[in-house]
């Protein structure tokens, strides 16, 4: 197709909008990471008094620090544990409820929907006492356990928005032929949808595994010892009443961040460009 | 007519129910329940009726608080969401390197609010900061301020600082795009429409559900912000980027729990009622433009 | 595929439950195990001593009382925790108050173990003056005193030279002269701040003014209508103007007001004991050049602000074993020769008479401070609800911009009163 002076022209123009557009969320996305890997190398006078320099002195302490905070290696187990068995509970149960909401008609589908949903709206913070109380009543407070399960639980409305959101792109037609094919309700799920849905699962499955790994308030809530805490917990022993050493909670917040990106660039990239690989639409 | 599979239906959806019974419905319950009493936590409940509501909407910092809300709501909704939009487009086309800027803007994802707080509130620094120092350096001096803590800023730093944080919906939005099979681009392609032409006629319309998601989970979130706001500024600088979700915890922490769940409620029930309204205008432009 | 969702999903519950889900509960026959959440942990400077203390306590009476400390550095973290727990009606066995007309709610109804009686006699005696007062509501003494702050108004006497200020200022006018030599010779005159949870610095120099205008009983004046609040609160703004503090000072929170003086640009700053150590080991240019003082008289001269800042408190209880085990504990914790250890470590001062000998020239200083003091005020975060003084820190920020007048500032946050 042969295309002319002020095509090209336009073609020039939108390629350069459309390197600069990415140029400049690079940088805005790089700036913050990189300054804070140089800030974790500071003194905690270099970040209060010159925030934006480079240390005069890499302070490898920090990391030394970071790193023999008490207890590390059993933080780092828990918080992989509960971030592990929370996004498989989660994906699971709202896959399942997702499923029967995409996919089938019945009655009480638009009311149970929009109240699944409305869960999204709510502001987490204000459930701090019933949370308690929950914990303490199940008899699980200060378990791993009680932060898988209300980990879960508060992730529902998402995860359920968005794979349902993703099942409901999948054509009839390719239920309906399963089912001439003798496919029961439950294999129509495990055959057809499940497989299909798993560029949702996997986006629902690391926004999921992220919210844990980060997640702090409920965890310092509901639990009290070494055996249930969390990283997150463990950075704040950086944080005294008067007195933050921030660099090296920075430090430690890098070391923290290291997991998750593997866990983003290897499982999500990974799988997404598997599947995509092979389009469900057309 | 019952659908014949609701035994099955009903064994689906259970696990979901149970947990969302347990913590959402039976938390709601208390949180709307103690909205209408005065308690510390500690006496008894004392019943008031509406008082803590019509004094939350004659409360001044309230009301600073909910139009902040709405402003957050659009904000993401109706800014963040273009932007994660155009740029999952923008990956799409497979330009050189895309893997890797996929996984660049979802870095910001991964890395703990106290953490980008510290950052953000180092760059807005009135005395020094990256921002003043830019401008300063572009000959711009006039234009530096005390980003967070001028009234007039405050509240547009806050909110210009996650805008930028696209990654989220972008990586959901290009889930959805790259599930659109190749042939319908190169099937247009071949009719001679151009980049442009193809996104607004083959992109959109296929990934408009999740547009319409992304944009009601962005306003959800606009409505039940926290906590950047509250690392950054605290609520101030005299309210100016007052949340709800911090009166609320502020309340919390002053042991007013009738008045914090007041404003809880509030909170779920405006929310609610903004987001089914812009759900369902959203949907109807969408039939109409689905034709 | 659905027995192996099944399975998965068994194993994603079982797994923790069974490995990890609940080891409390080690059935000691007569033991008595105390749980203290604690803050004075971590990187705290009284974490070491404590630490120390209790582990004595515990070998003392191994077998039959234990008091095992749970870790929760974060402060903020662990009065939202506390908060919640005692909504929902559970007190920890002891715990660590903050003193303030906020947590003084806990003593309502019977939550807290009153020691009112046991504190009758020698125990009582050995508190500072006022400090048993601080923690008592309707004649019930449910807390036991802990540690001081005091906030007296720290120099940087280089500083002063630098600009030819040949003594530090004891009149307004005095302080005014300074401010302006100070900022012609290029550095901060008073650190300011109105950001954090409670402005911190600013809301001590406000207490100081307070003090200063309104004398020993200023907070029992009427806020919203003695007009000592708004002249307070015209100096206080007027430290905000004319560069008379830094550019950051609107917003900015403890670390960047800290920073300042940390750094050598500012002559007037203020804090409490606890940033001694901070100082002598990041700044030590900053520590030598440092005098401890008291601010500018006007009507009233001669006054610092200090108030109680953390108290131990416990869970009430029927079981007369476990409760003769708190006082016992609380006894040990509280007796001269052990406050003397923790503030000779720590740099703190605590609530119990204690002759301690200070090594540490400005400690020695907060001392005298506090010793030659003609009285000694509260400070507003210690007088005021959290809510208020929160309301303090946004007020603050308003005036000082400009947006409001100091009347009105007092207004907004008598309106929350």
């Amino acid at each position: 197709m042969i295309k002319t002076k002020s095509q090209i022209a336009v073609d020039i123009i939108a390629k350069i909008g459309k390197w600069l557009f990415i140029a400049f969320f690079l940088l805005m996305t790089l700036v913050p990471i990189i300054w804070l890997i140089i800030t974790s190398f500071k003194s905690n006078l270099e970040y209060e008094t010159e925030p934006l320099g480079l240390p005069k002195v890499w302070q490898w302490s920090n990391y030394a620090k970071a790193l023999n905070m008490s207890g590390l290696p059993r933080l780092f187990l828990n918080s992989v544990i509960v971030a592990v068995c929370t996004t498989a509970l989660n994906l699971i149960v709202s896959a399942m409820g997702g499923f029967a909401l995409a996919r089938e008609k019945f009655k009480a589908r638009e009311p149970i929907l929009s109240l699944l949903l409305a869960g999204v709206l709510i502001p987490i913070i204000a459930f701090m006492v019933p949370y308690f109380s929950i914990a303490t009543k199940l008899k699980l407070y200060d378990s791993l356990l009680i932060l898988i399960i209300v980990y879960a639980a508060i992730n529902i409305p998402v995860s359920l928005f968005l794979i349902y959101g993703f099942m409901s792109d999948i054509p009839k037609e390719l239920e309906e032929a399963a089912v001439i094919d003798g496919c029961s309700f439950s294999q129509r799920f495990t055959r057809v949808v499940f497989p299909l849905t798993k560029p949702g699962l996997v986006t629902a499955g690391t926004l999921v595994f992220i919210y844990c790994w980060n997640e702090f308030t409920y965890a310092m809530l509901l639990t009290s010892s070494v055996k249930s805490r969390t990283l997150q917990l463990g950075i704040r022993f950086f944080k005294g009443q008067f007195v933050v050493d921030y660099t090296s909670m920075l430090a430690a917040i890098v070391l923290t961040m290291i997991p998750t990106i593997f866990v983003y660039i290897f499982l999500h990239d990974k799988i997404i460009s598997g599947m995509t690989a092979g389009a469900v639409k057309g | 007519m019952r659908n014949k599979n609701w035994k099955q239906i009903c064994l689906f959806l259970l696990p979901a129910l149970l947990l969302y019974a347990v913590f959402f419905i039976y938390p709601l319950f208390y949180v709307f329940i103690t909205s209408f009493t005065q308690w510390n936590g500690i006496g008894s409940m004392k019943f008031i009726g509406f008082k803590n509501f019509t004094d939350l909407f004659a409360n001044e910092t309230f009301r600073i608080s909910l139009k902040n809300n709405f402003i957050w709501s659009f904000a993401l909704g109706f800014i963040q969401i273009p932007l994660a939009t155009i740029m999952a487009l923008v990956l799409a086309r497979k330009p050189k390197g895309w893997k890797v800027y996929r996984t660049v803007f979802f870095l910001p994802n991964v890395i703990s609010q106290v953490a980008l707080a510290m950052m953000w509130t180092a760059i807005y620094n009135a005395d020094g900061g990256i921002l003043n120092s830019l401008l300063s350096a572009v000959g711009l001096e006039s234009l530096t301020r005390n980003w967070l803590g001028d009234m007039g800023t405050a509240l547009g730093a806050v909110i210009v600082q996650q805008l930028f944080y696209i990654g989220y919906f972008m990586v959901v939005i290009l889930a959805s795009r790259m599930g659109i099979s190749e042939s319908y681009y190169e099937a247009a392609e071949i009719d001679g429409a151009n980049v442009w032409q193809q996104e607004i006629h083959i992109s959109l319309p296929n990934i408009l559900p999740i547009l319409i998601t992304s944009v009601t989970l962005a306003m959800a979130y606009g409505m039940r912000h926290f906590e950047s706001t509250f690392l950054m500024t605290n609520g101030g600088p005299a309210h100016a980027t007052s949340v709800l979700g911090i009166m609320l915890y502020q309340n919390l922490g002053a042991l007013k729990y009738g008045v914090g769940n007041a404003i809880g409620a509030t909170l779920i029930v405006l929310g609610g009622v903004l987001i089914m309204t812009i759900r369902w205008l959203l949907n109807k432009k969408s039939q109409k433009m689905m034709g | 595929m659905k027995k192996l969702l099944t399975v998965c999903l068994i194993i994603a519950l079982a797994v923790p439950s069974l490995v990890f889900a609940q080891g409390s509960g080690e059935a000691k026959s007569q033991e008595i195990v105390l749980k203290w959440p604690s803050f004075w942990v971590g990187a705290d400077t009284k974490a070491a001593p404590i630490t120390e203390l209790v582990n004595q306590f515990n070998e003392a009476h191994a077998g039959s009382i234990k008091v095992e400390i749970e870790e929760n550095p974060d402060t903020d973290g662990y009065r939202d925790k506390l908060n919640a727990q005692i909504a929902a009606g559970i007190v920890p066995d002891i715990f660590i108050l903050n003193v303030d007309p906020t947590t003084l709610q806990f003593f309502e109804g019977d939550l807290l173990m009153d020691f009112t009686e046991d504190l009758k006699g020698d125990w009582g005696n050995g508190f500072l003056d006022g400090t048993l007062n601080a923690v008592t509501v309707d004649k019930e003494t449910k807390a036991i005193p802990y540690e001081m702050a005091y906030t007296p108004i720290w120099y940087n006497t280089d500083i002063l030279k630098a600009a030819g200020v040949d003594k530090i200022p004891e009149t307004m006018d005095e302080f005014w002269t300074m401010c302006d030599k100070v900022k012609a010779a290029g550095y901060i005159p008073t650190v300011q701040m109105t950001g954090g949870t409670n402005a911190w610095t600013s809301m001590i120099w406000y207490s100081h003014l307070c003090a200063a205008l309104g004398g020993p009983d200023v907070w029992q004046k009427d806020f919203a209508t003695d007009p000592v609040f708004v002249q307070a609160a015209e100096l206080l703004n007027r430290m905000y103007q004319d560069g008379n503090t830094s550019k950051d000072a609107i917003g900015a929170g403890p670390g960047d007001a800290g920073g300042h003086y940390l750094a050598g640009e500012a002559a007037a700053f203020s804090n409490g004991p606890w940033y001694i150590a901070r100082v002598k080991n990041e700044a030590p240019a900053v520590y030598d050049a440092t005098e401890i003082s008291t601010a500018p008289g006007i009507n009233y001269s001669g006054a610092q602000t200090g108030y109680l800042l953390s108290a131990l408190a416990a869970a009430n209880t029927t079981d007369p074993a476990r409760r003769a085990a708190v006082v016992e504990f609380m006894k040990w914790m509280t007796t001269g020769e052990n406050a003397k250890k923790v503030s000779e470590a720590a740099g703190s001062i605590l609530a119990v008479k204690a002759d301690i000998t200070s090594t540490d020239r400005i400690q020695t200083q907060f001392f005298q401070a506090v010793a030659d003091a003609s009285f000694v005020v509260e400070t507003f975060s210690a007088k005021f609800p959290v809510d208020v003084v929160a309301e303090f820190g946004q007020a603050l920020a308003k005036m000082a911009q400009g947006k409001a007048t100091p009347e009105q500032f007092v207004a907004q946050i008598a309106s929350v009163m």
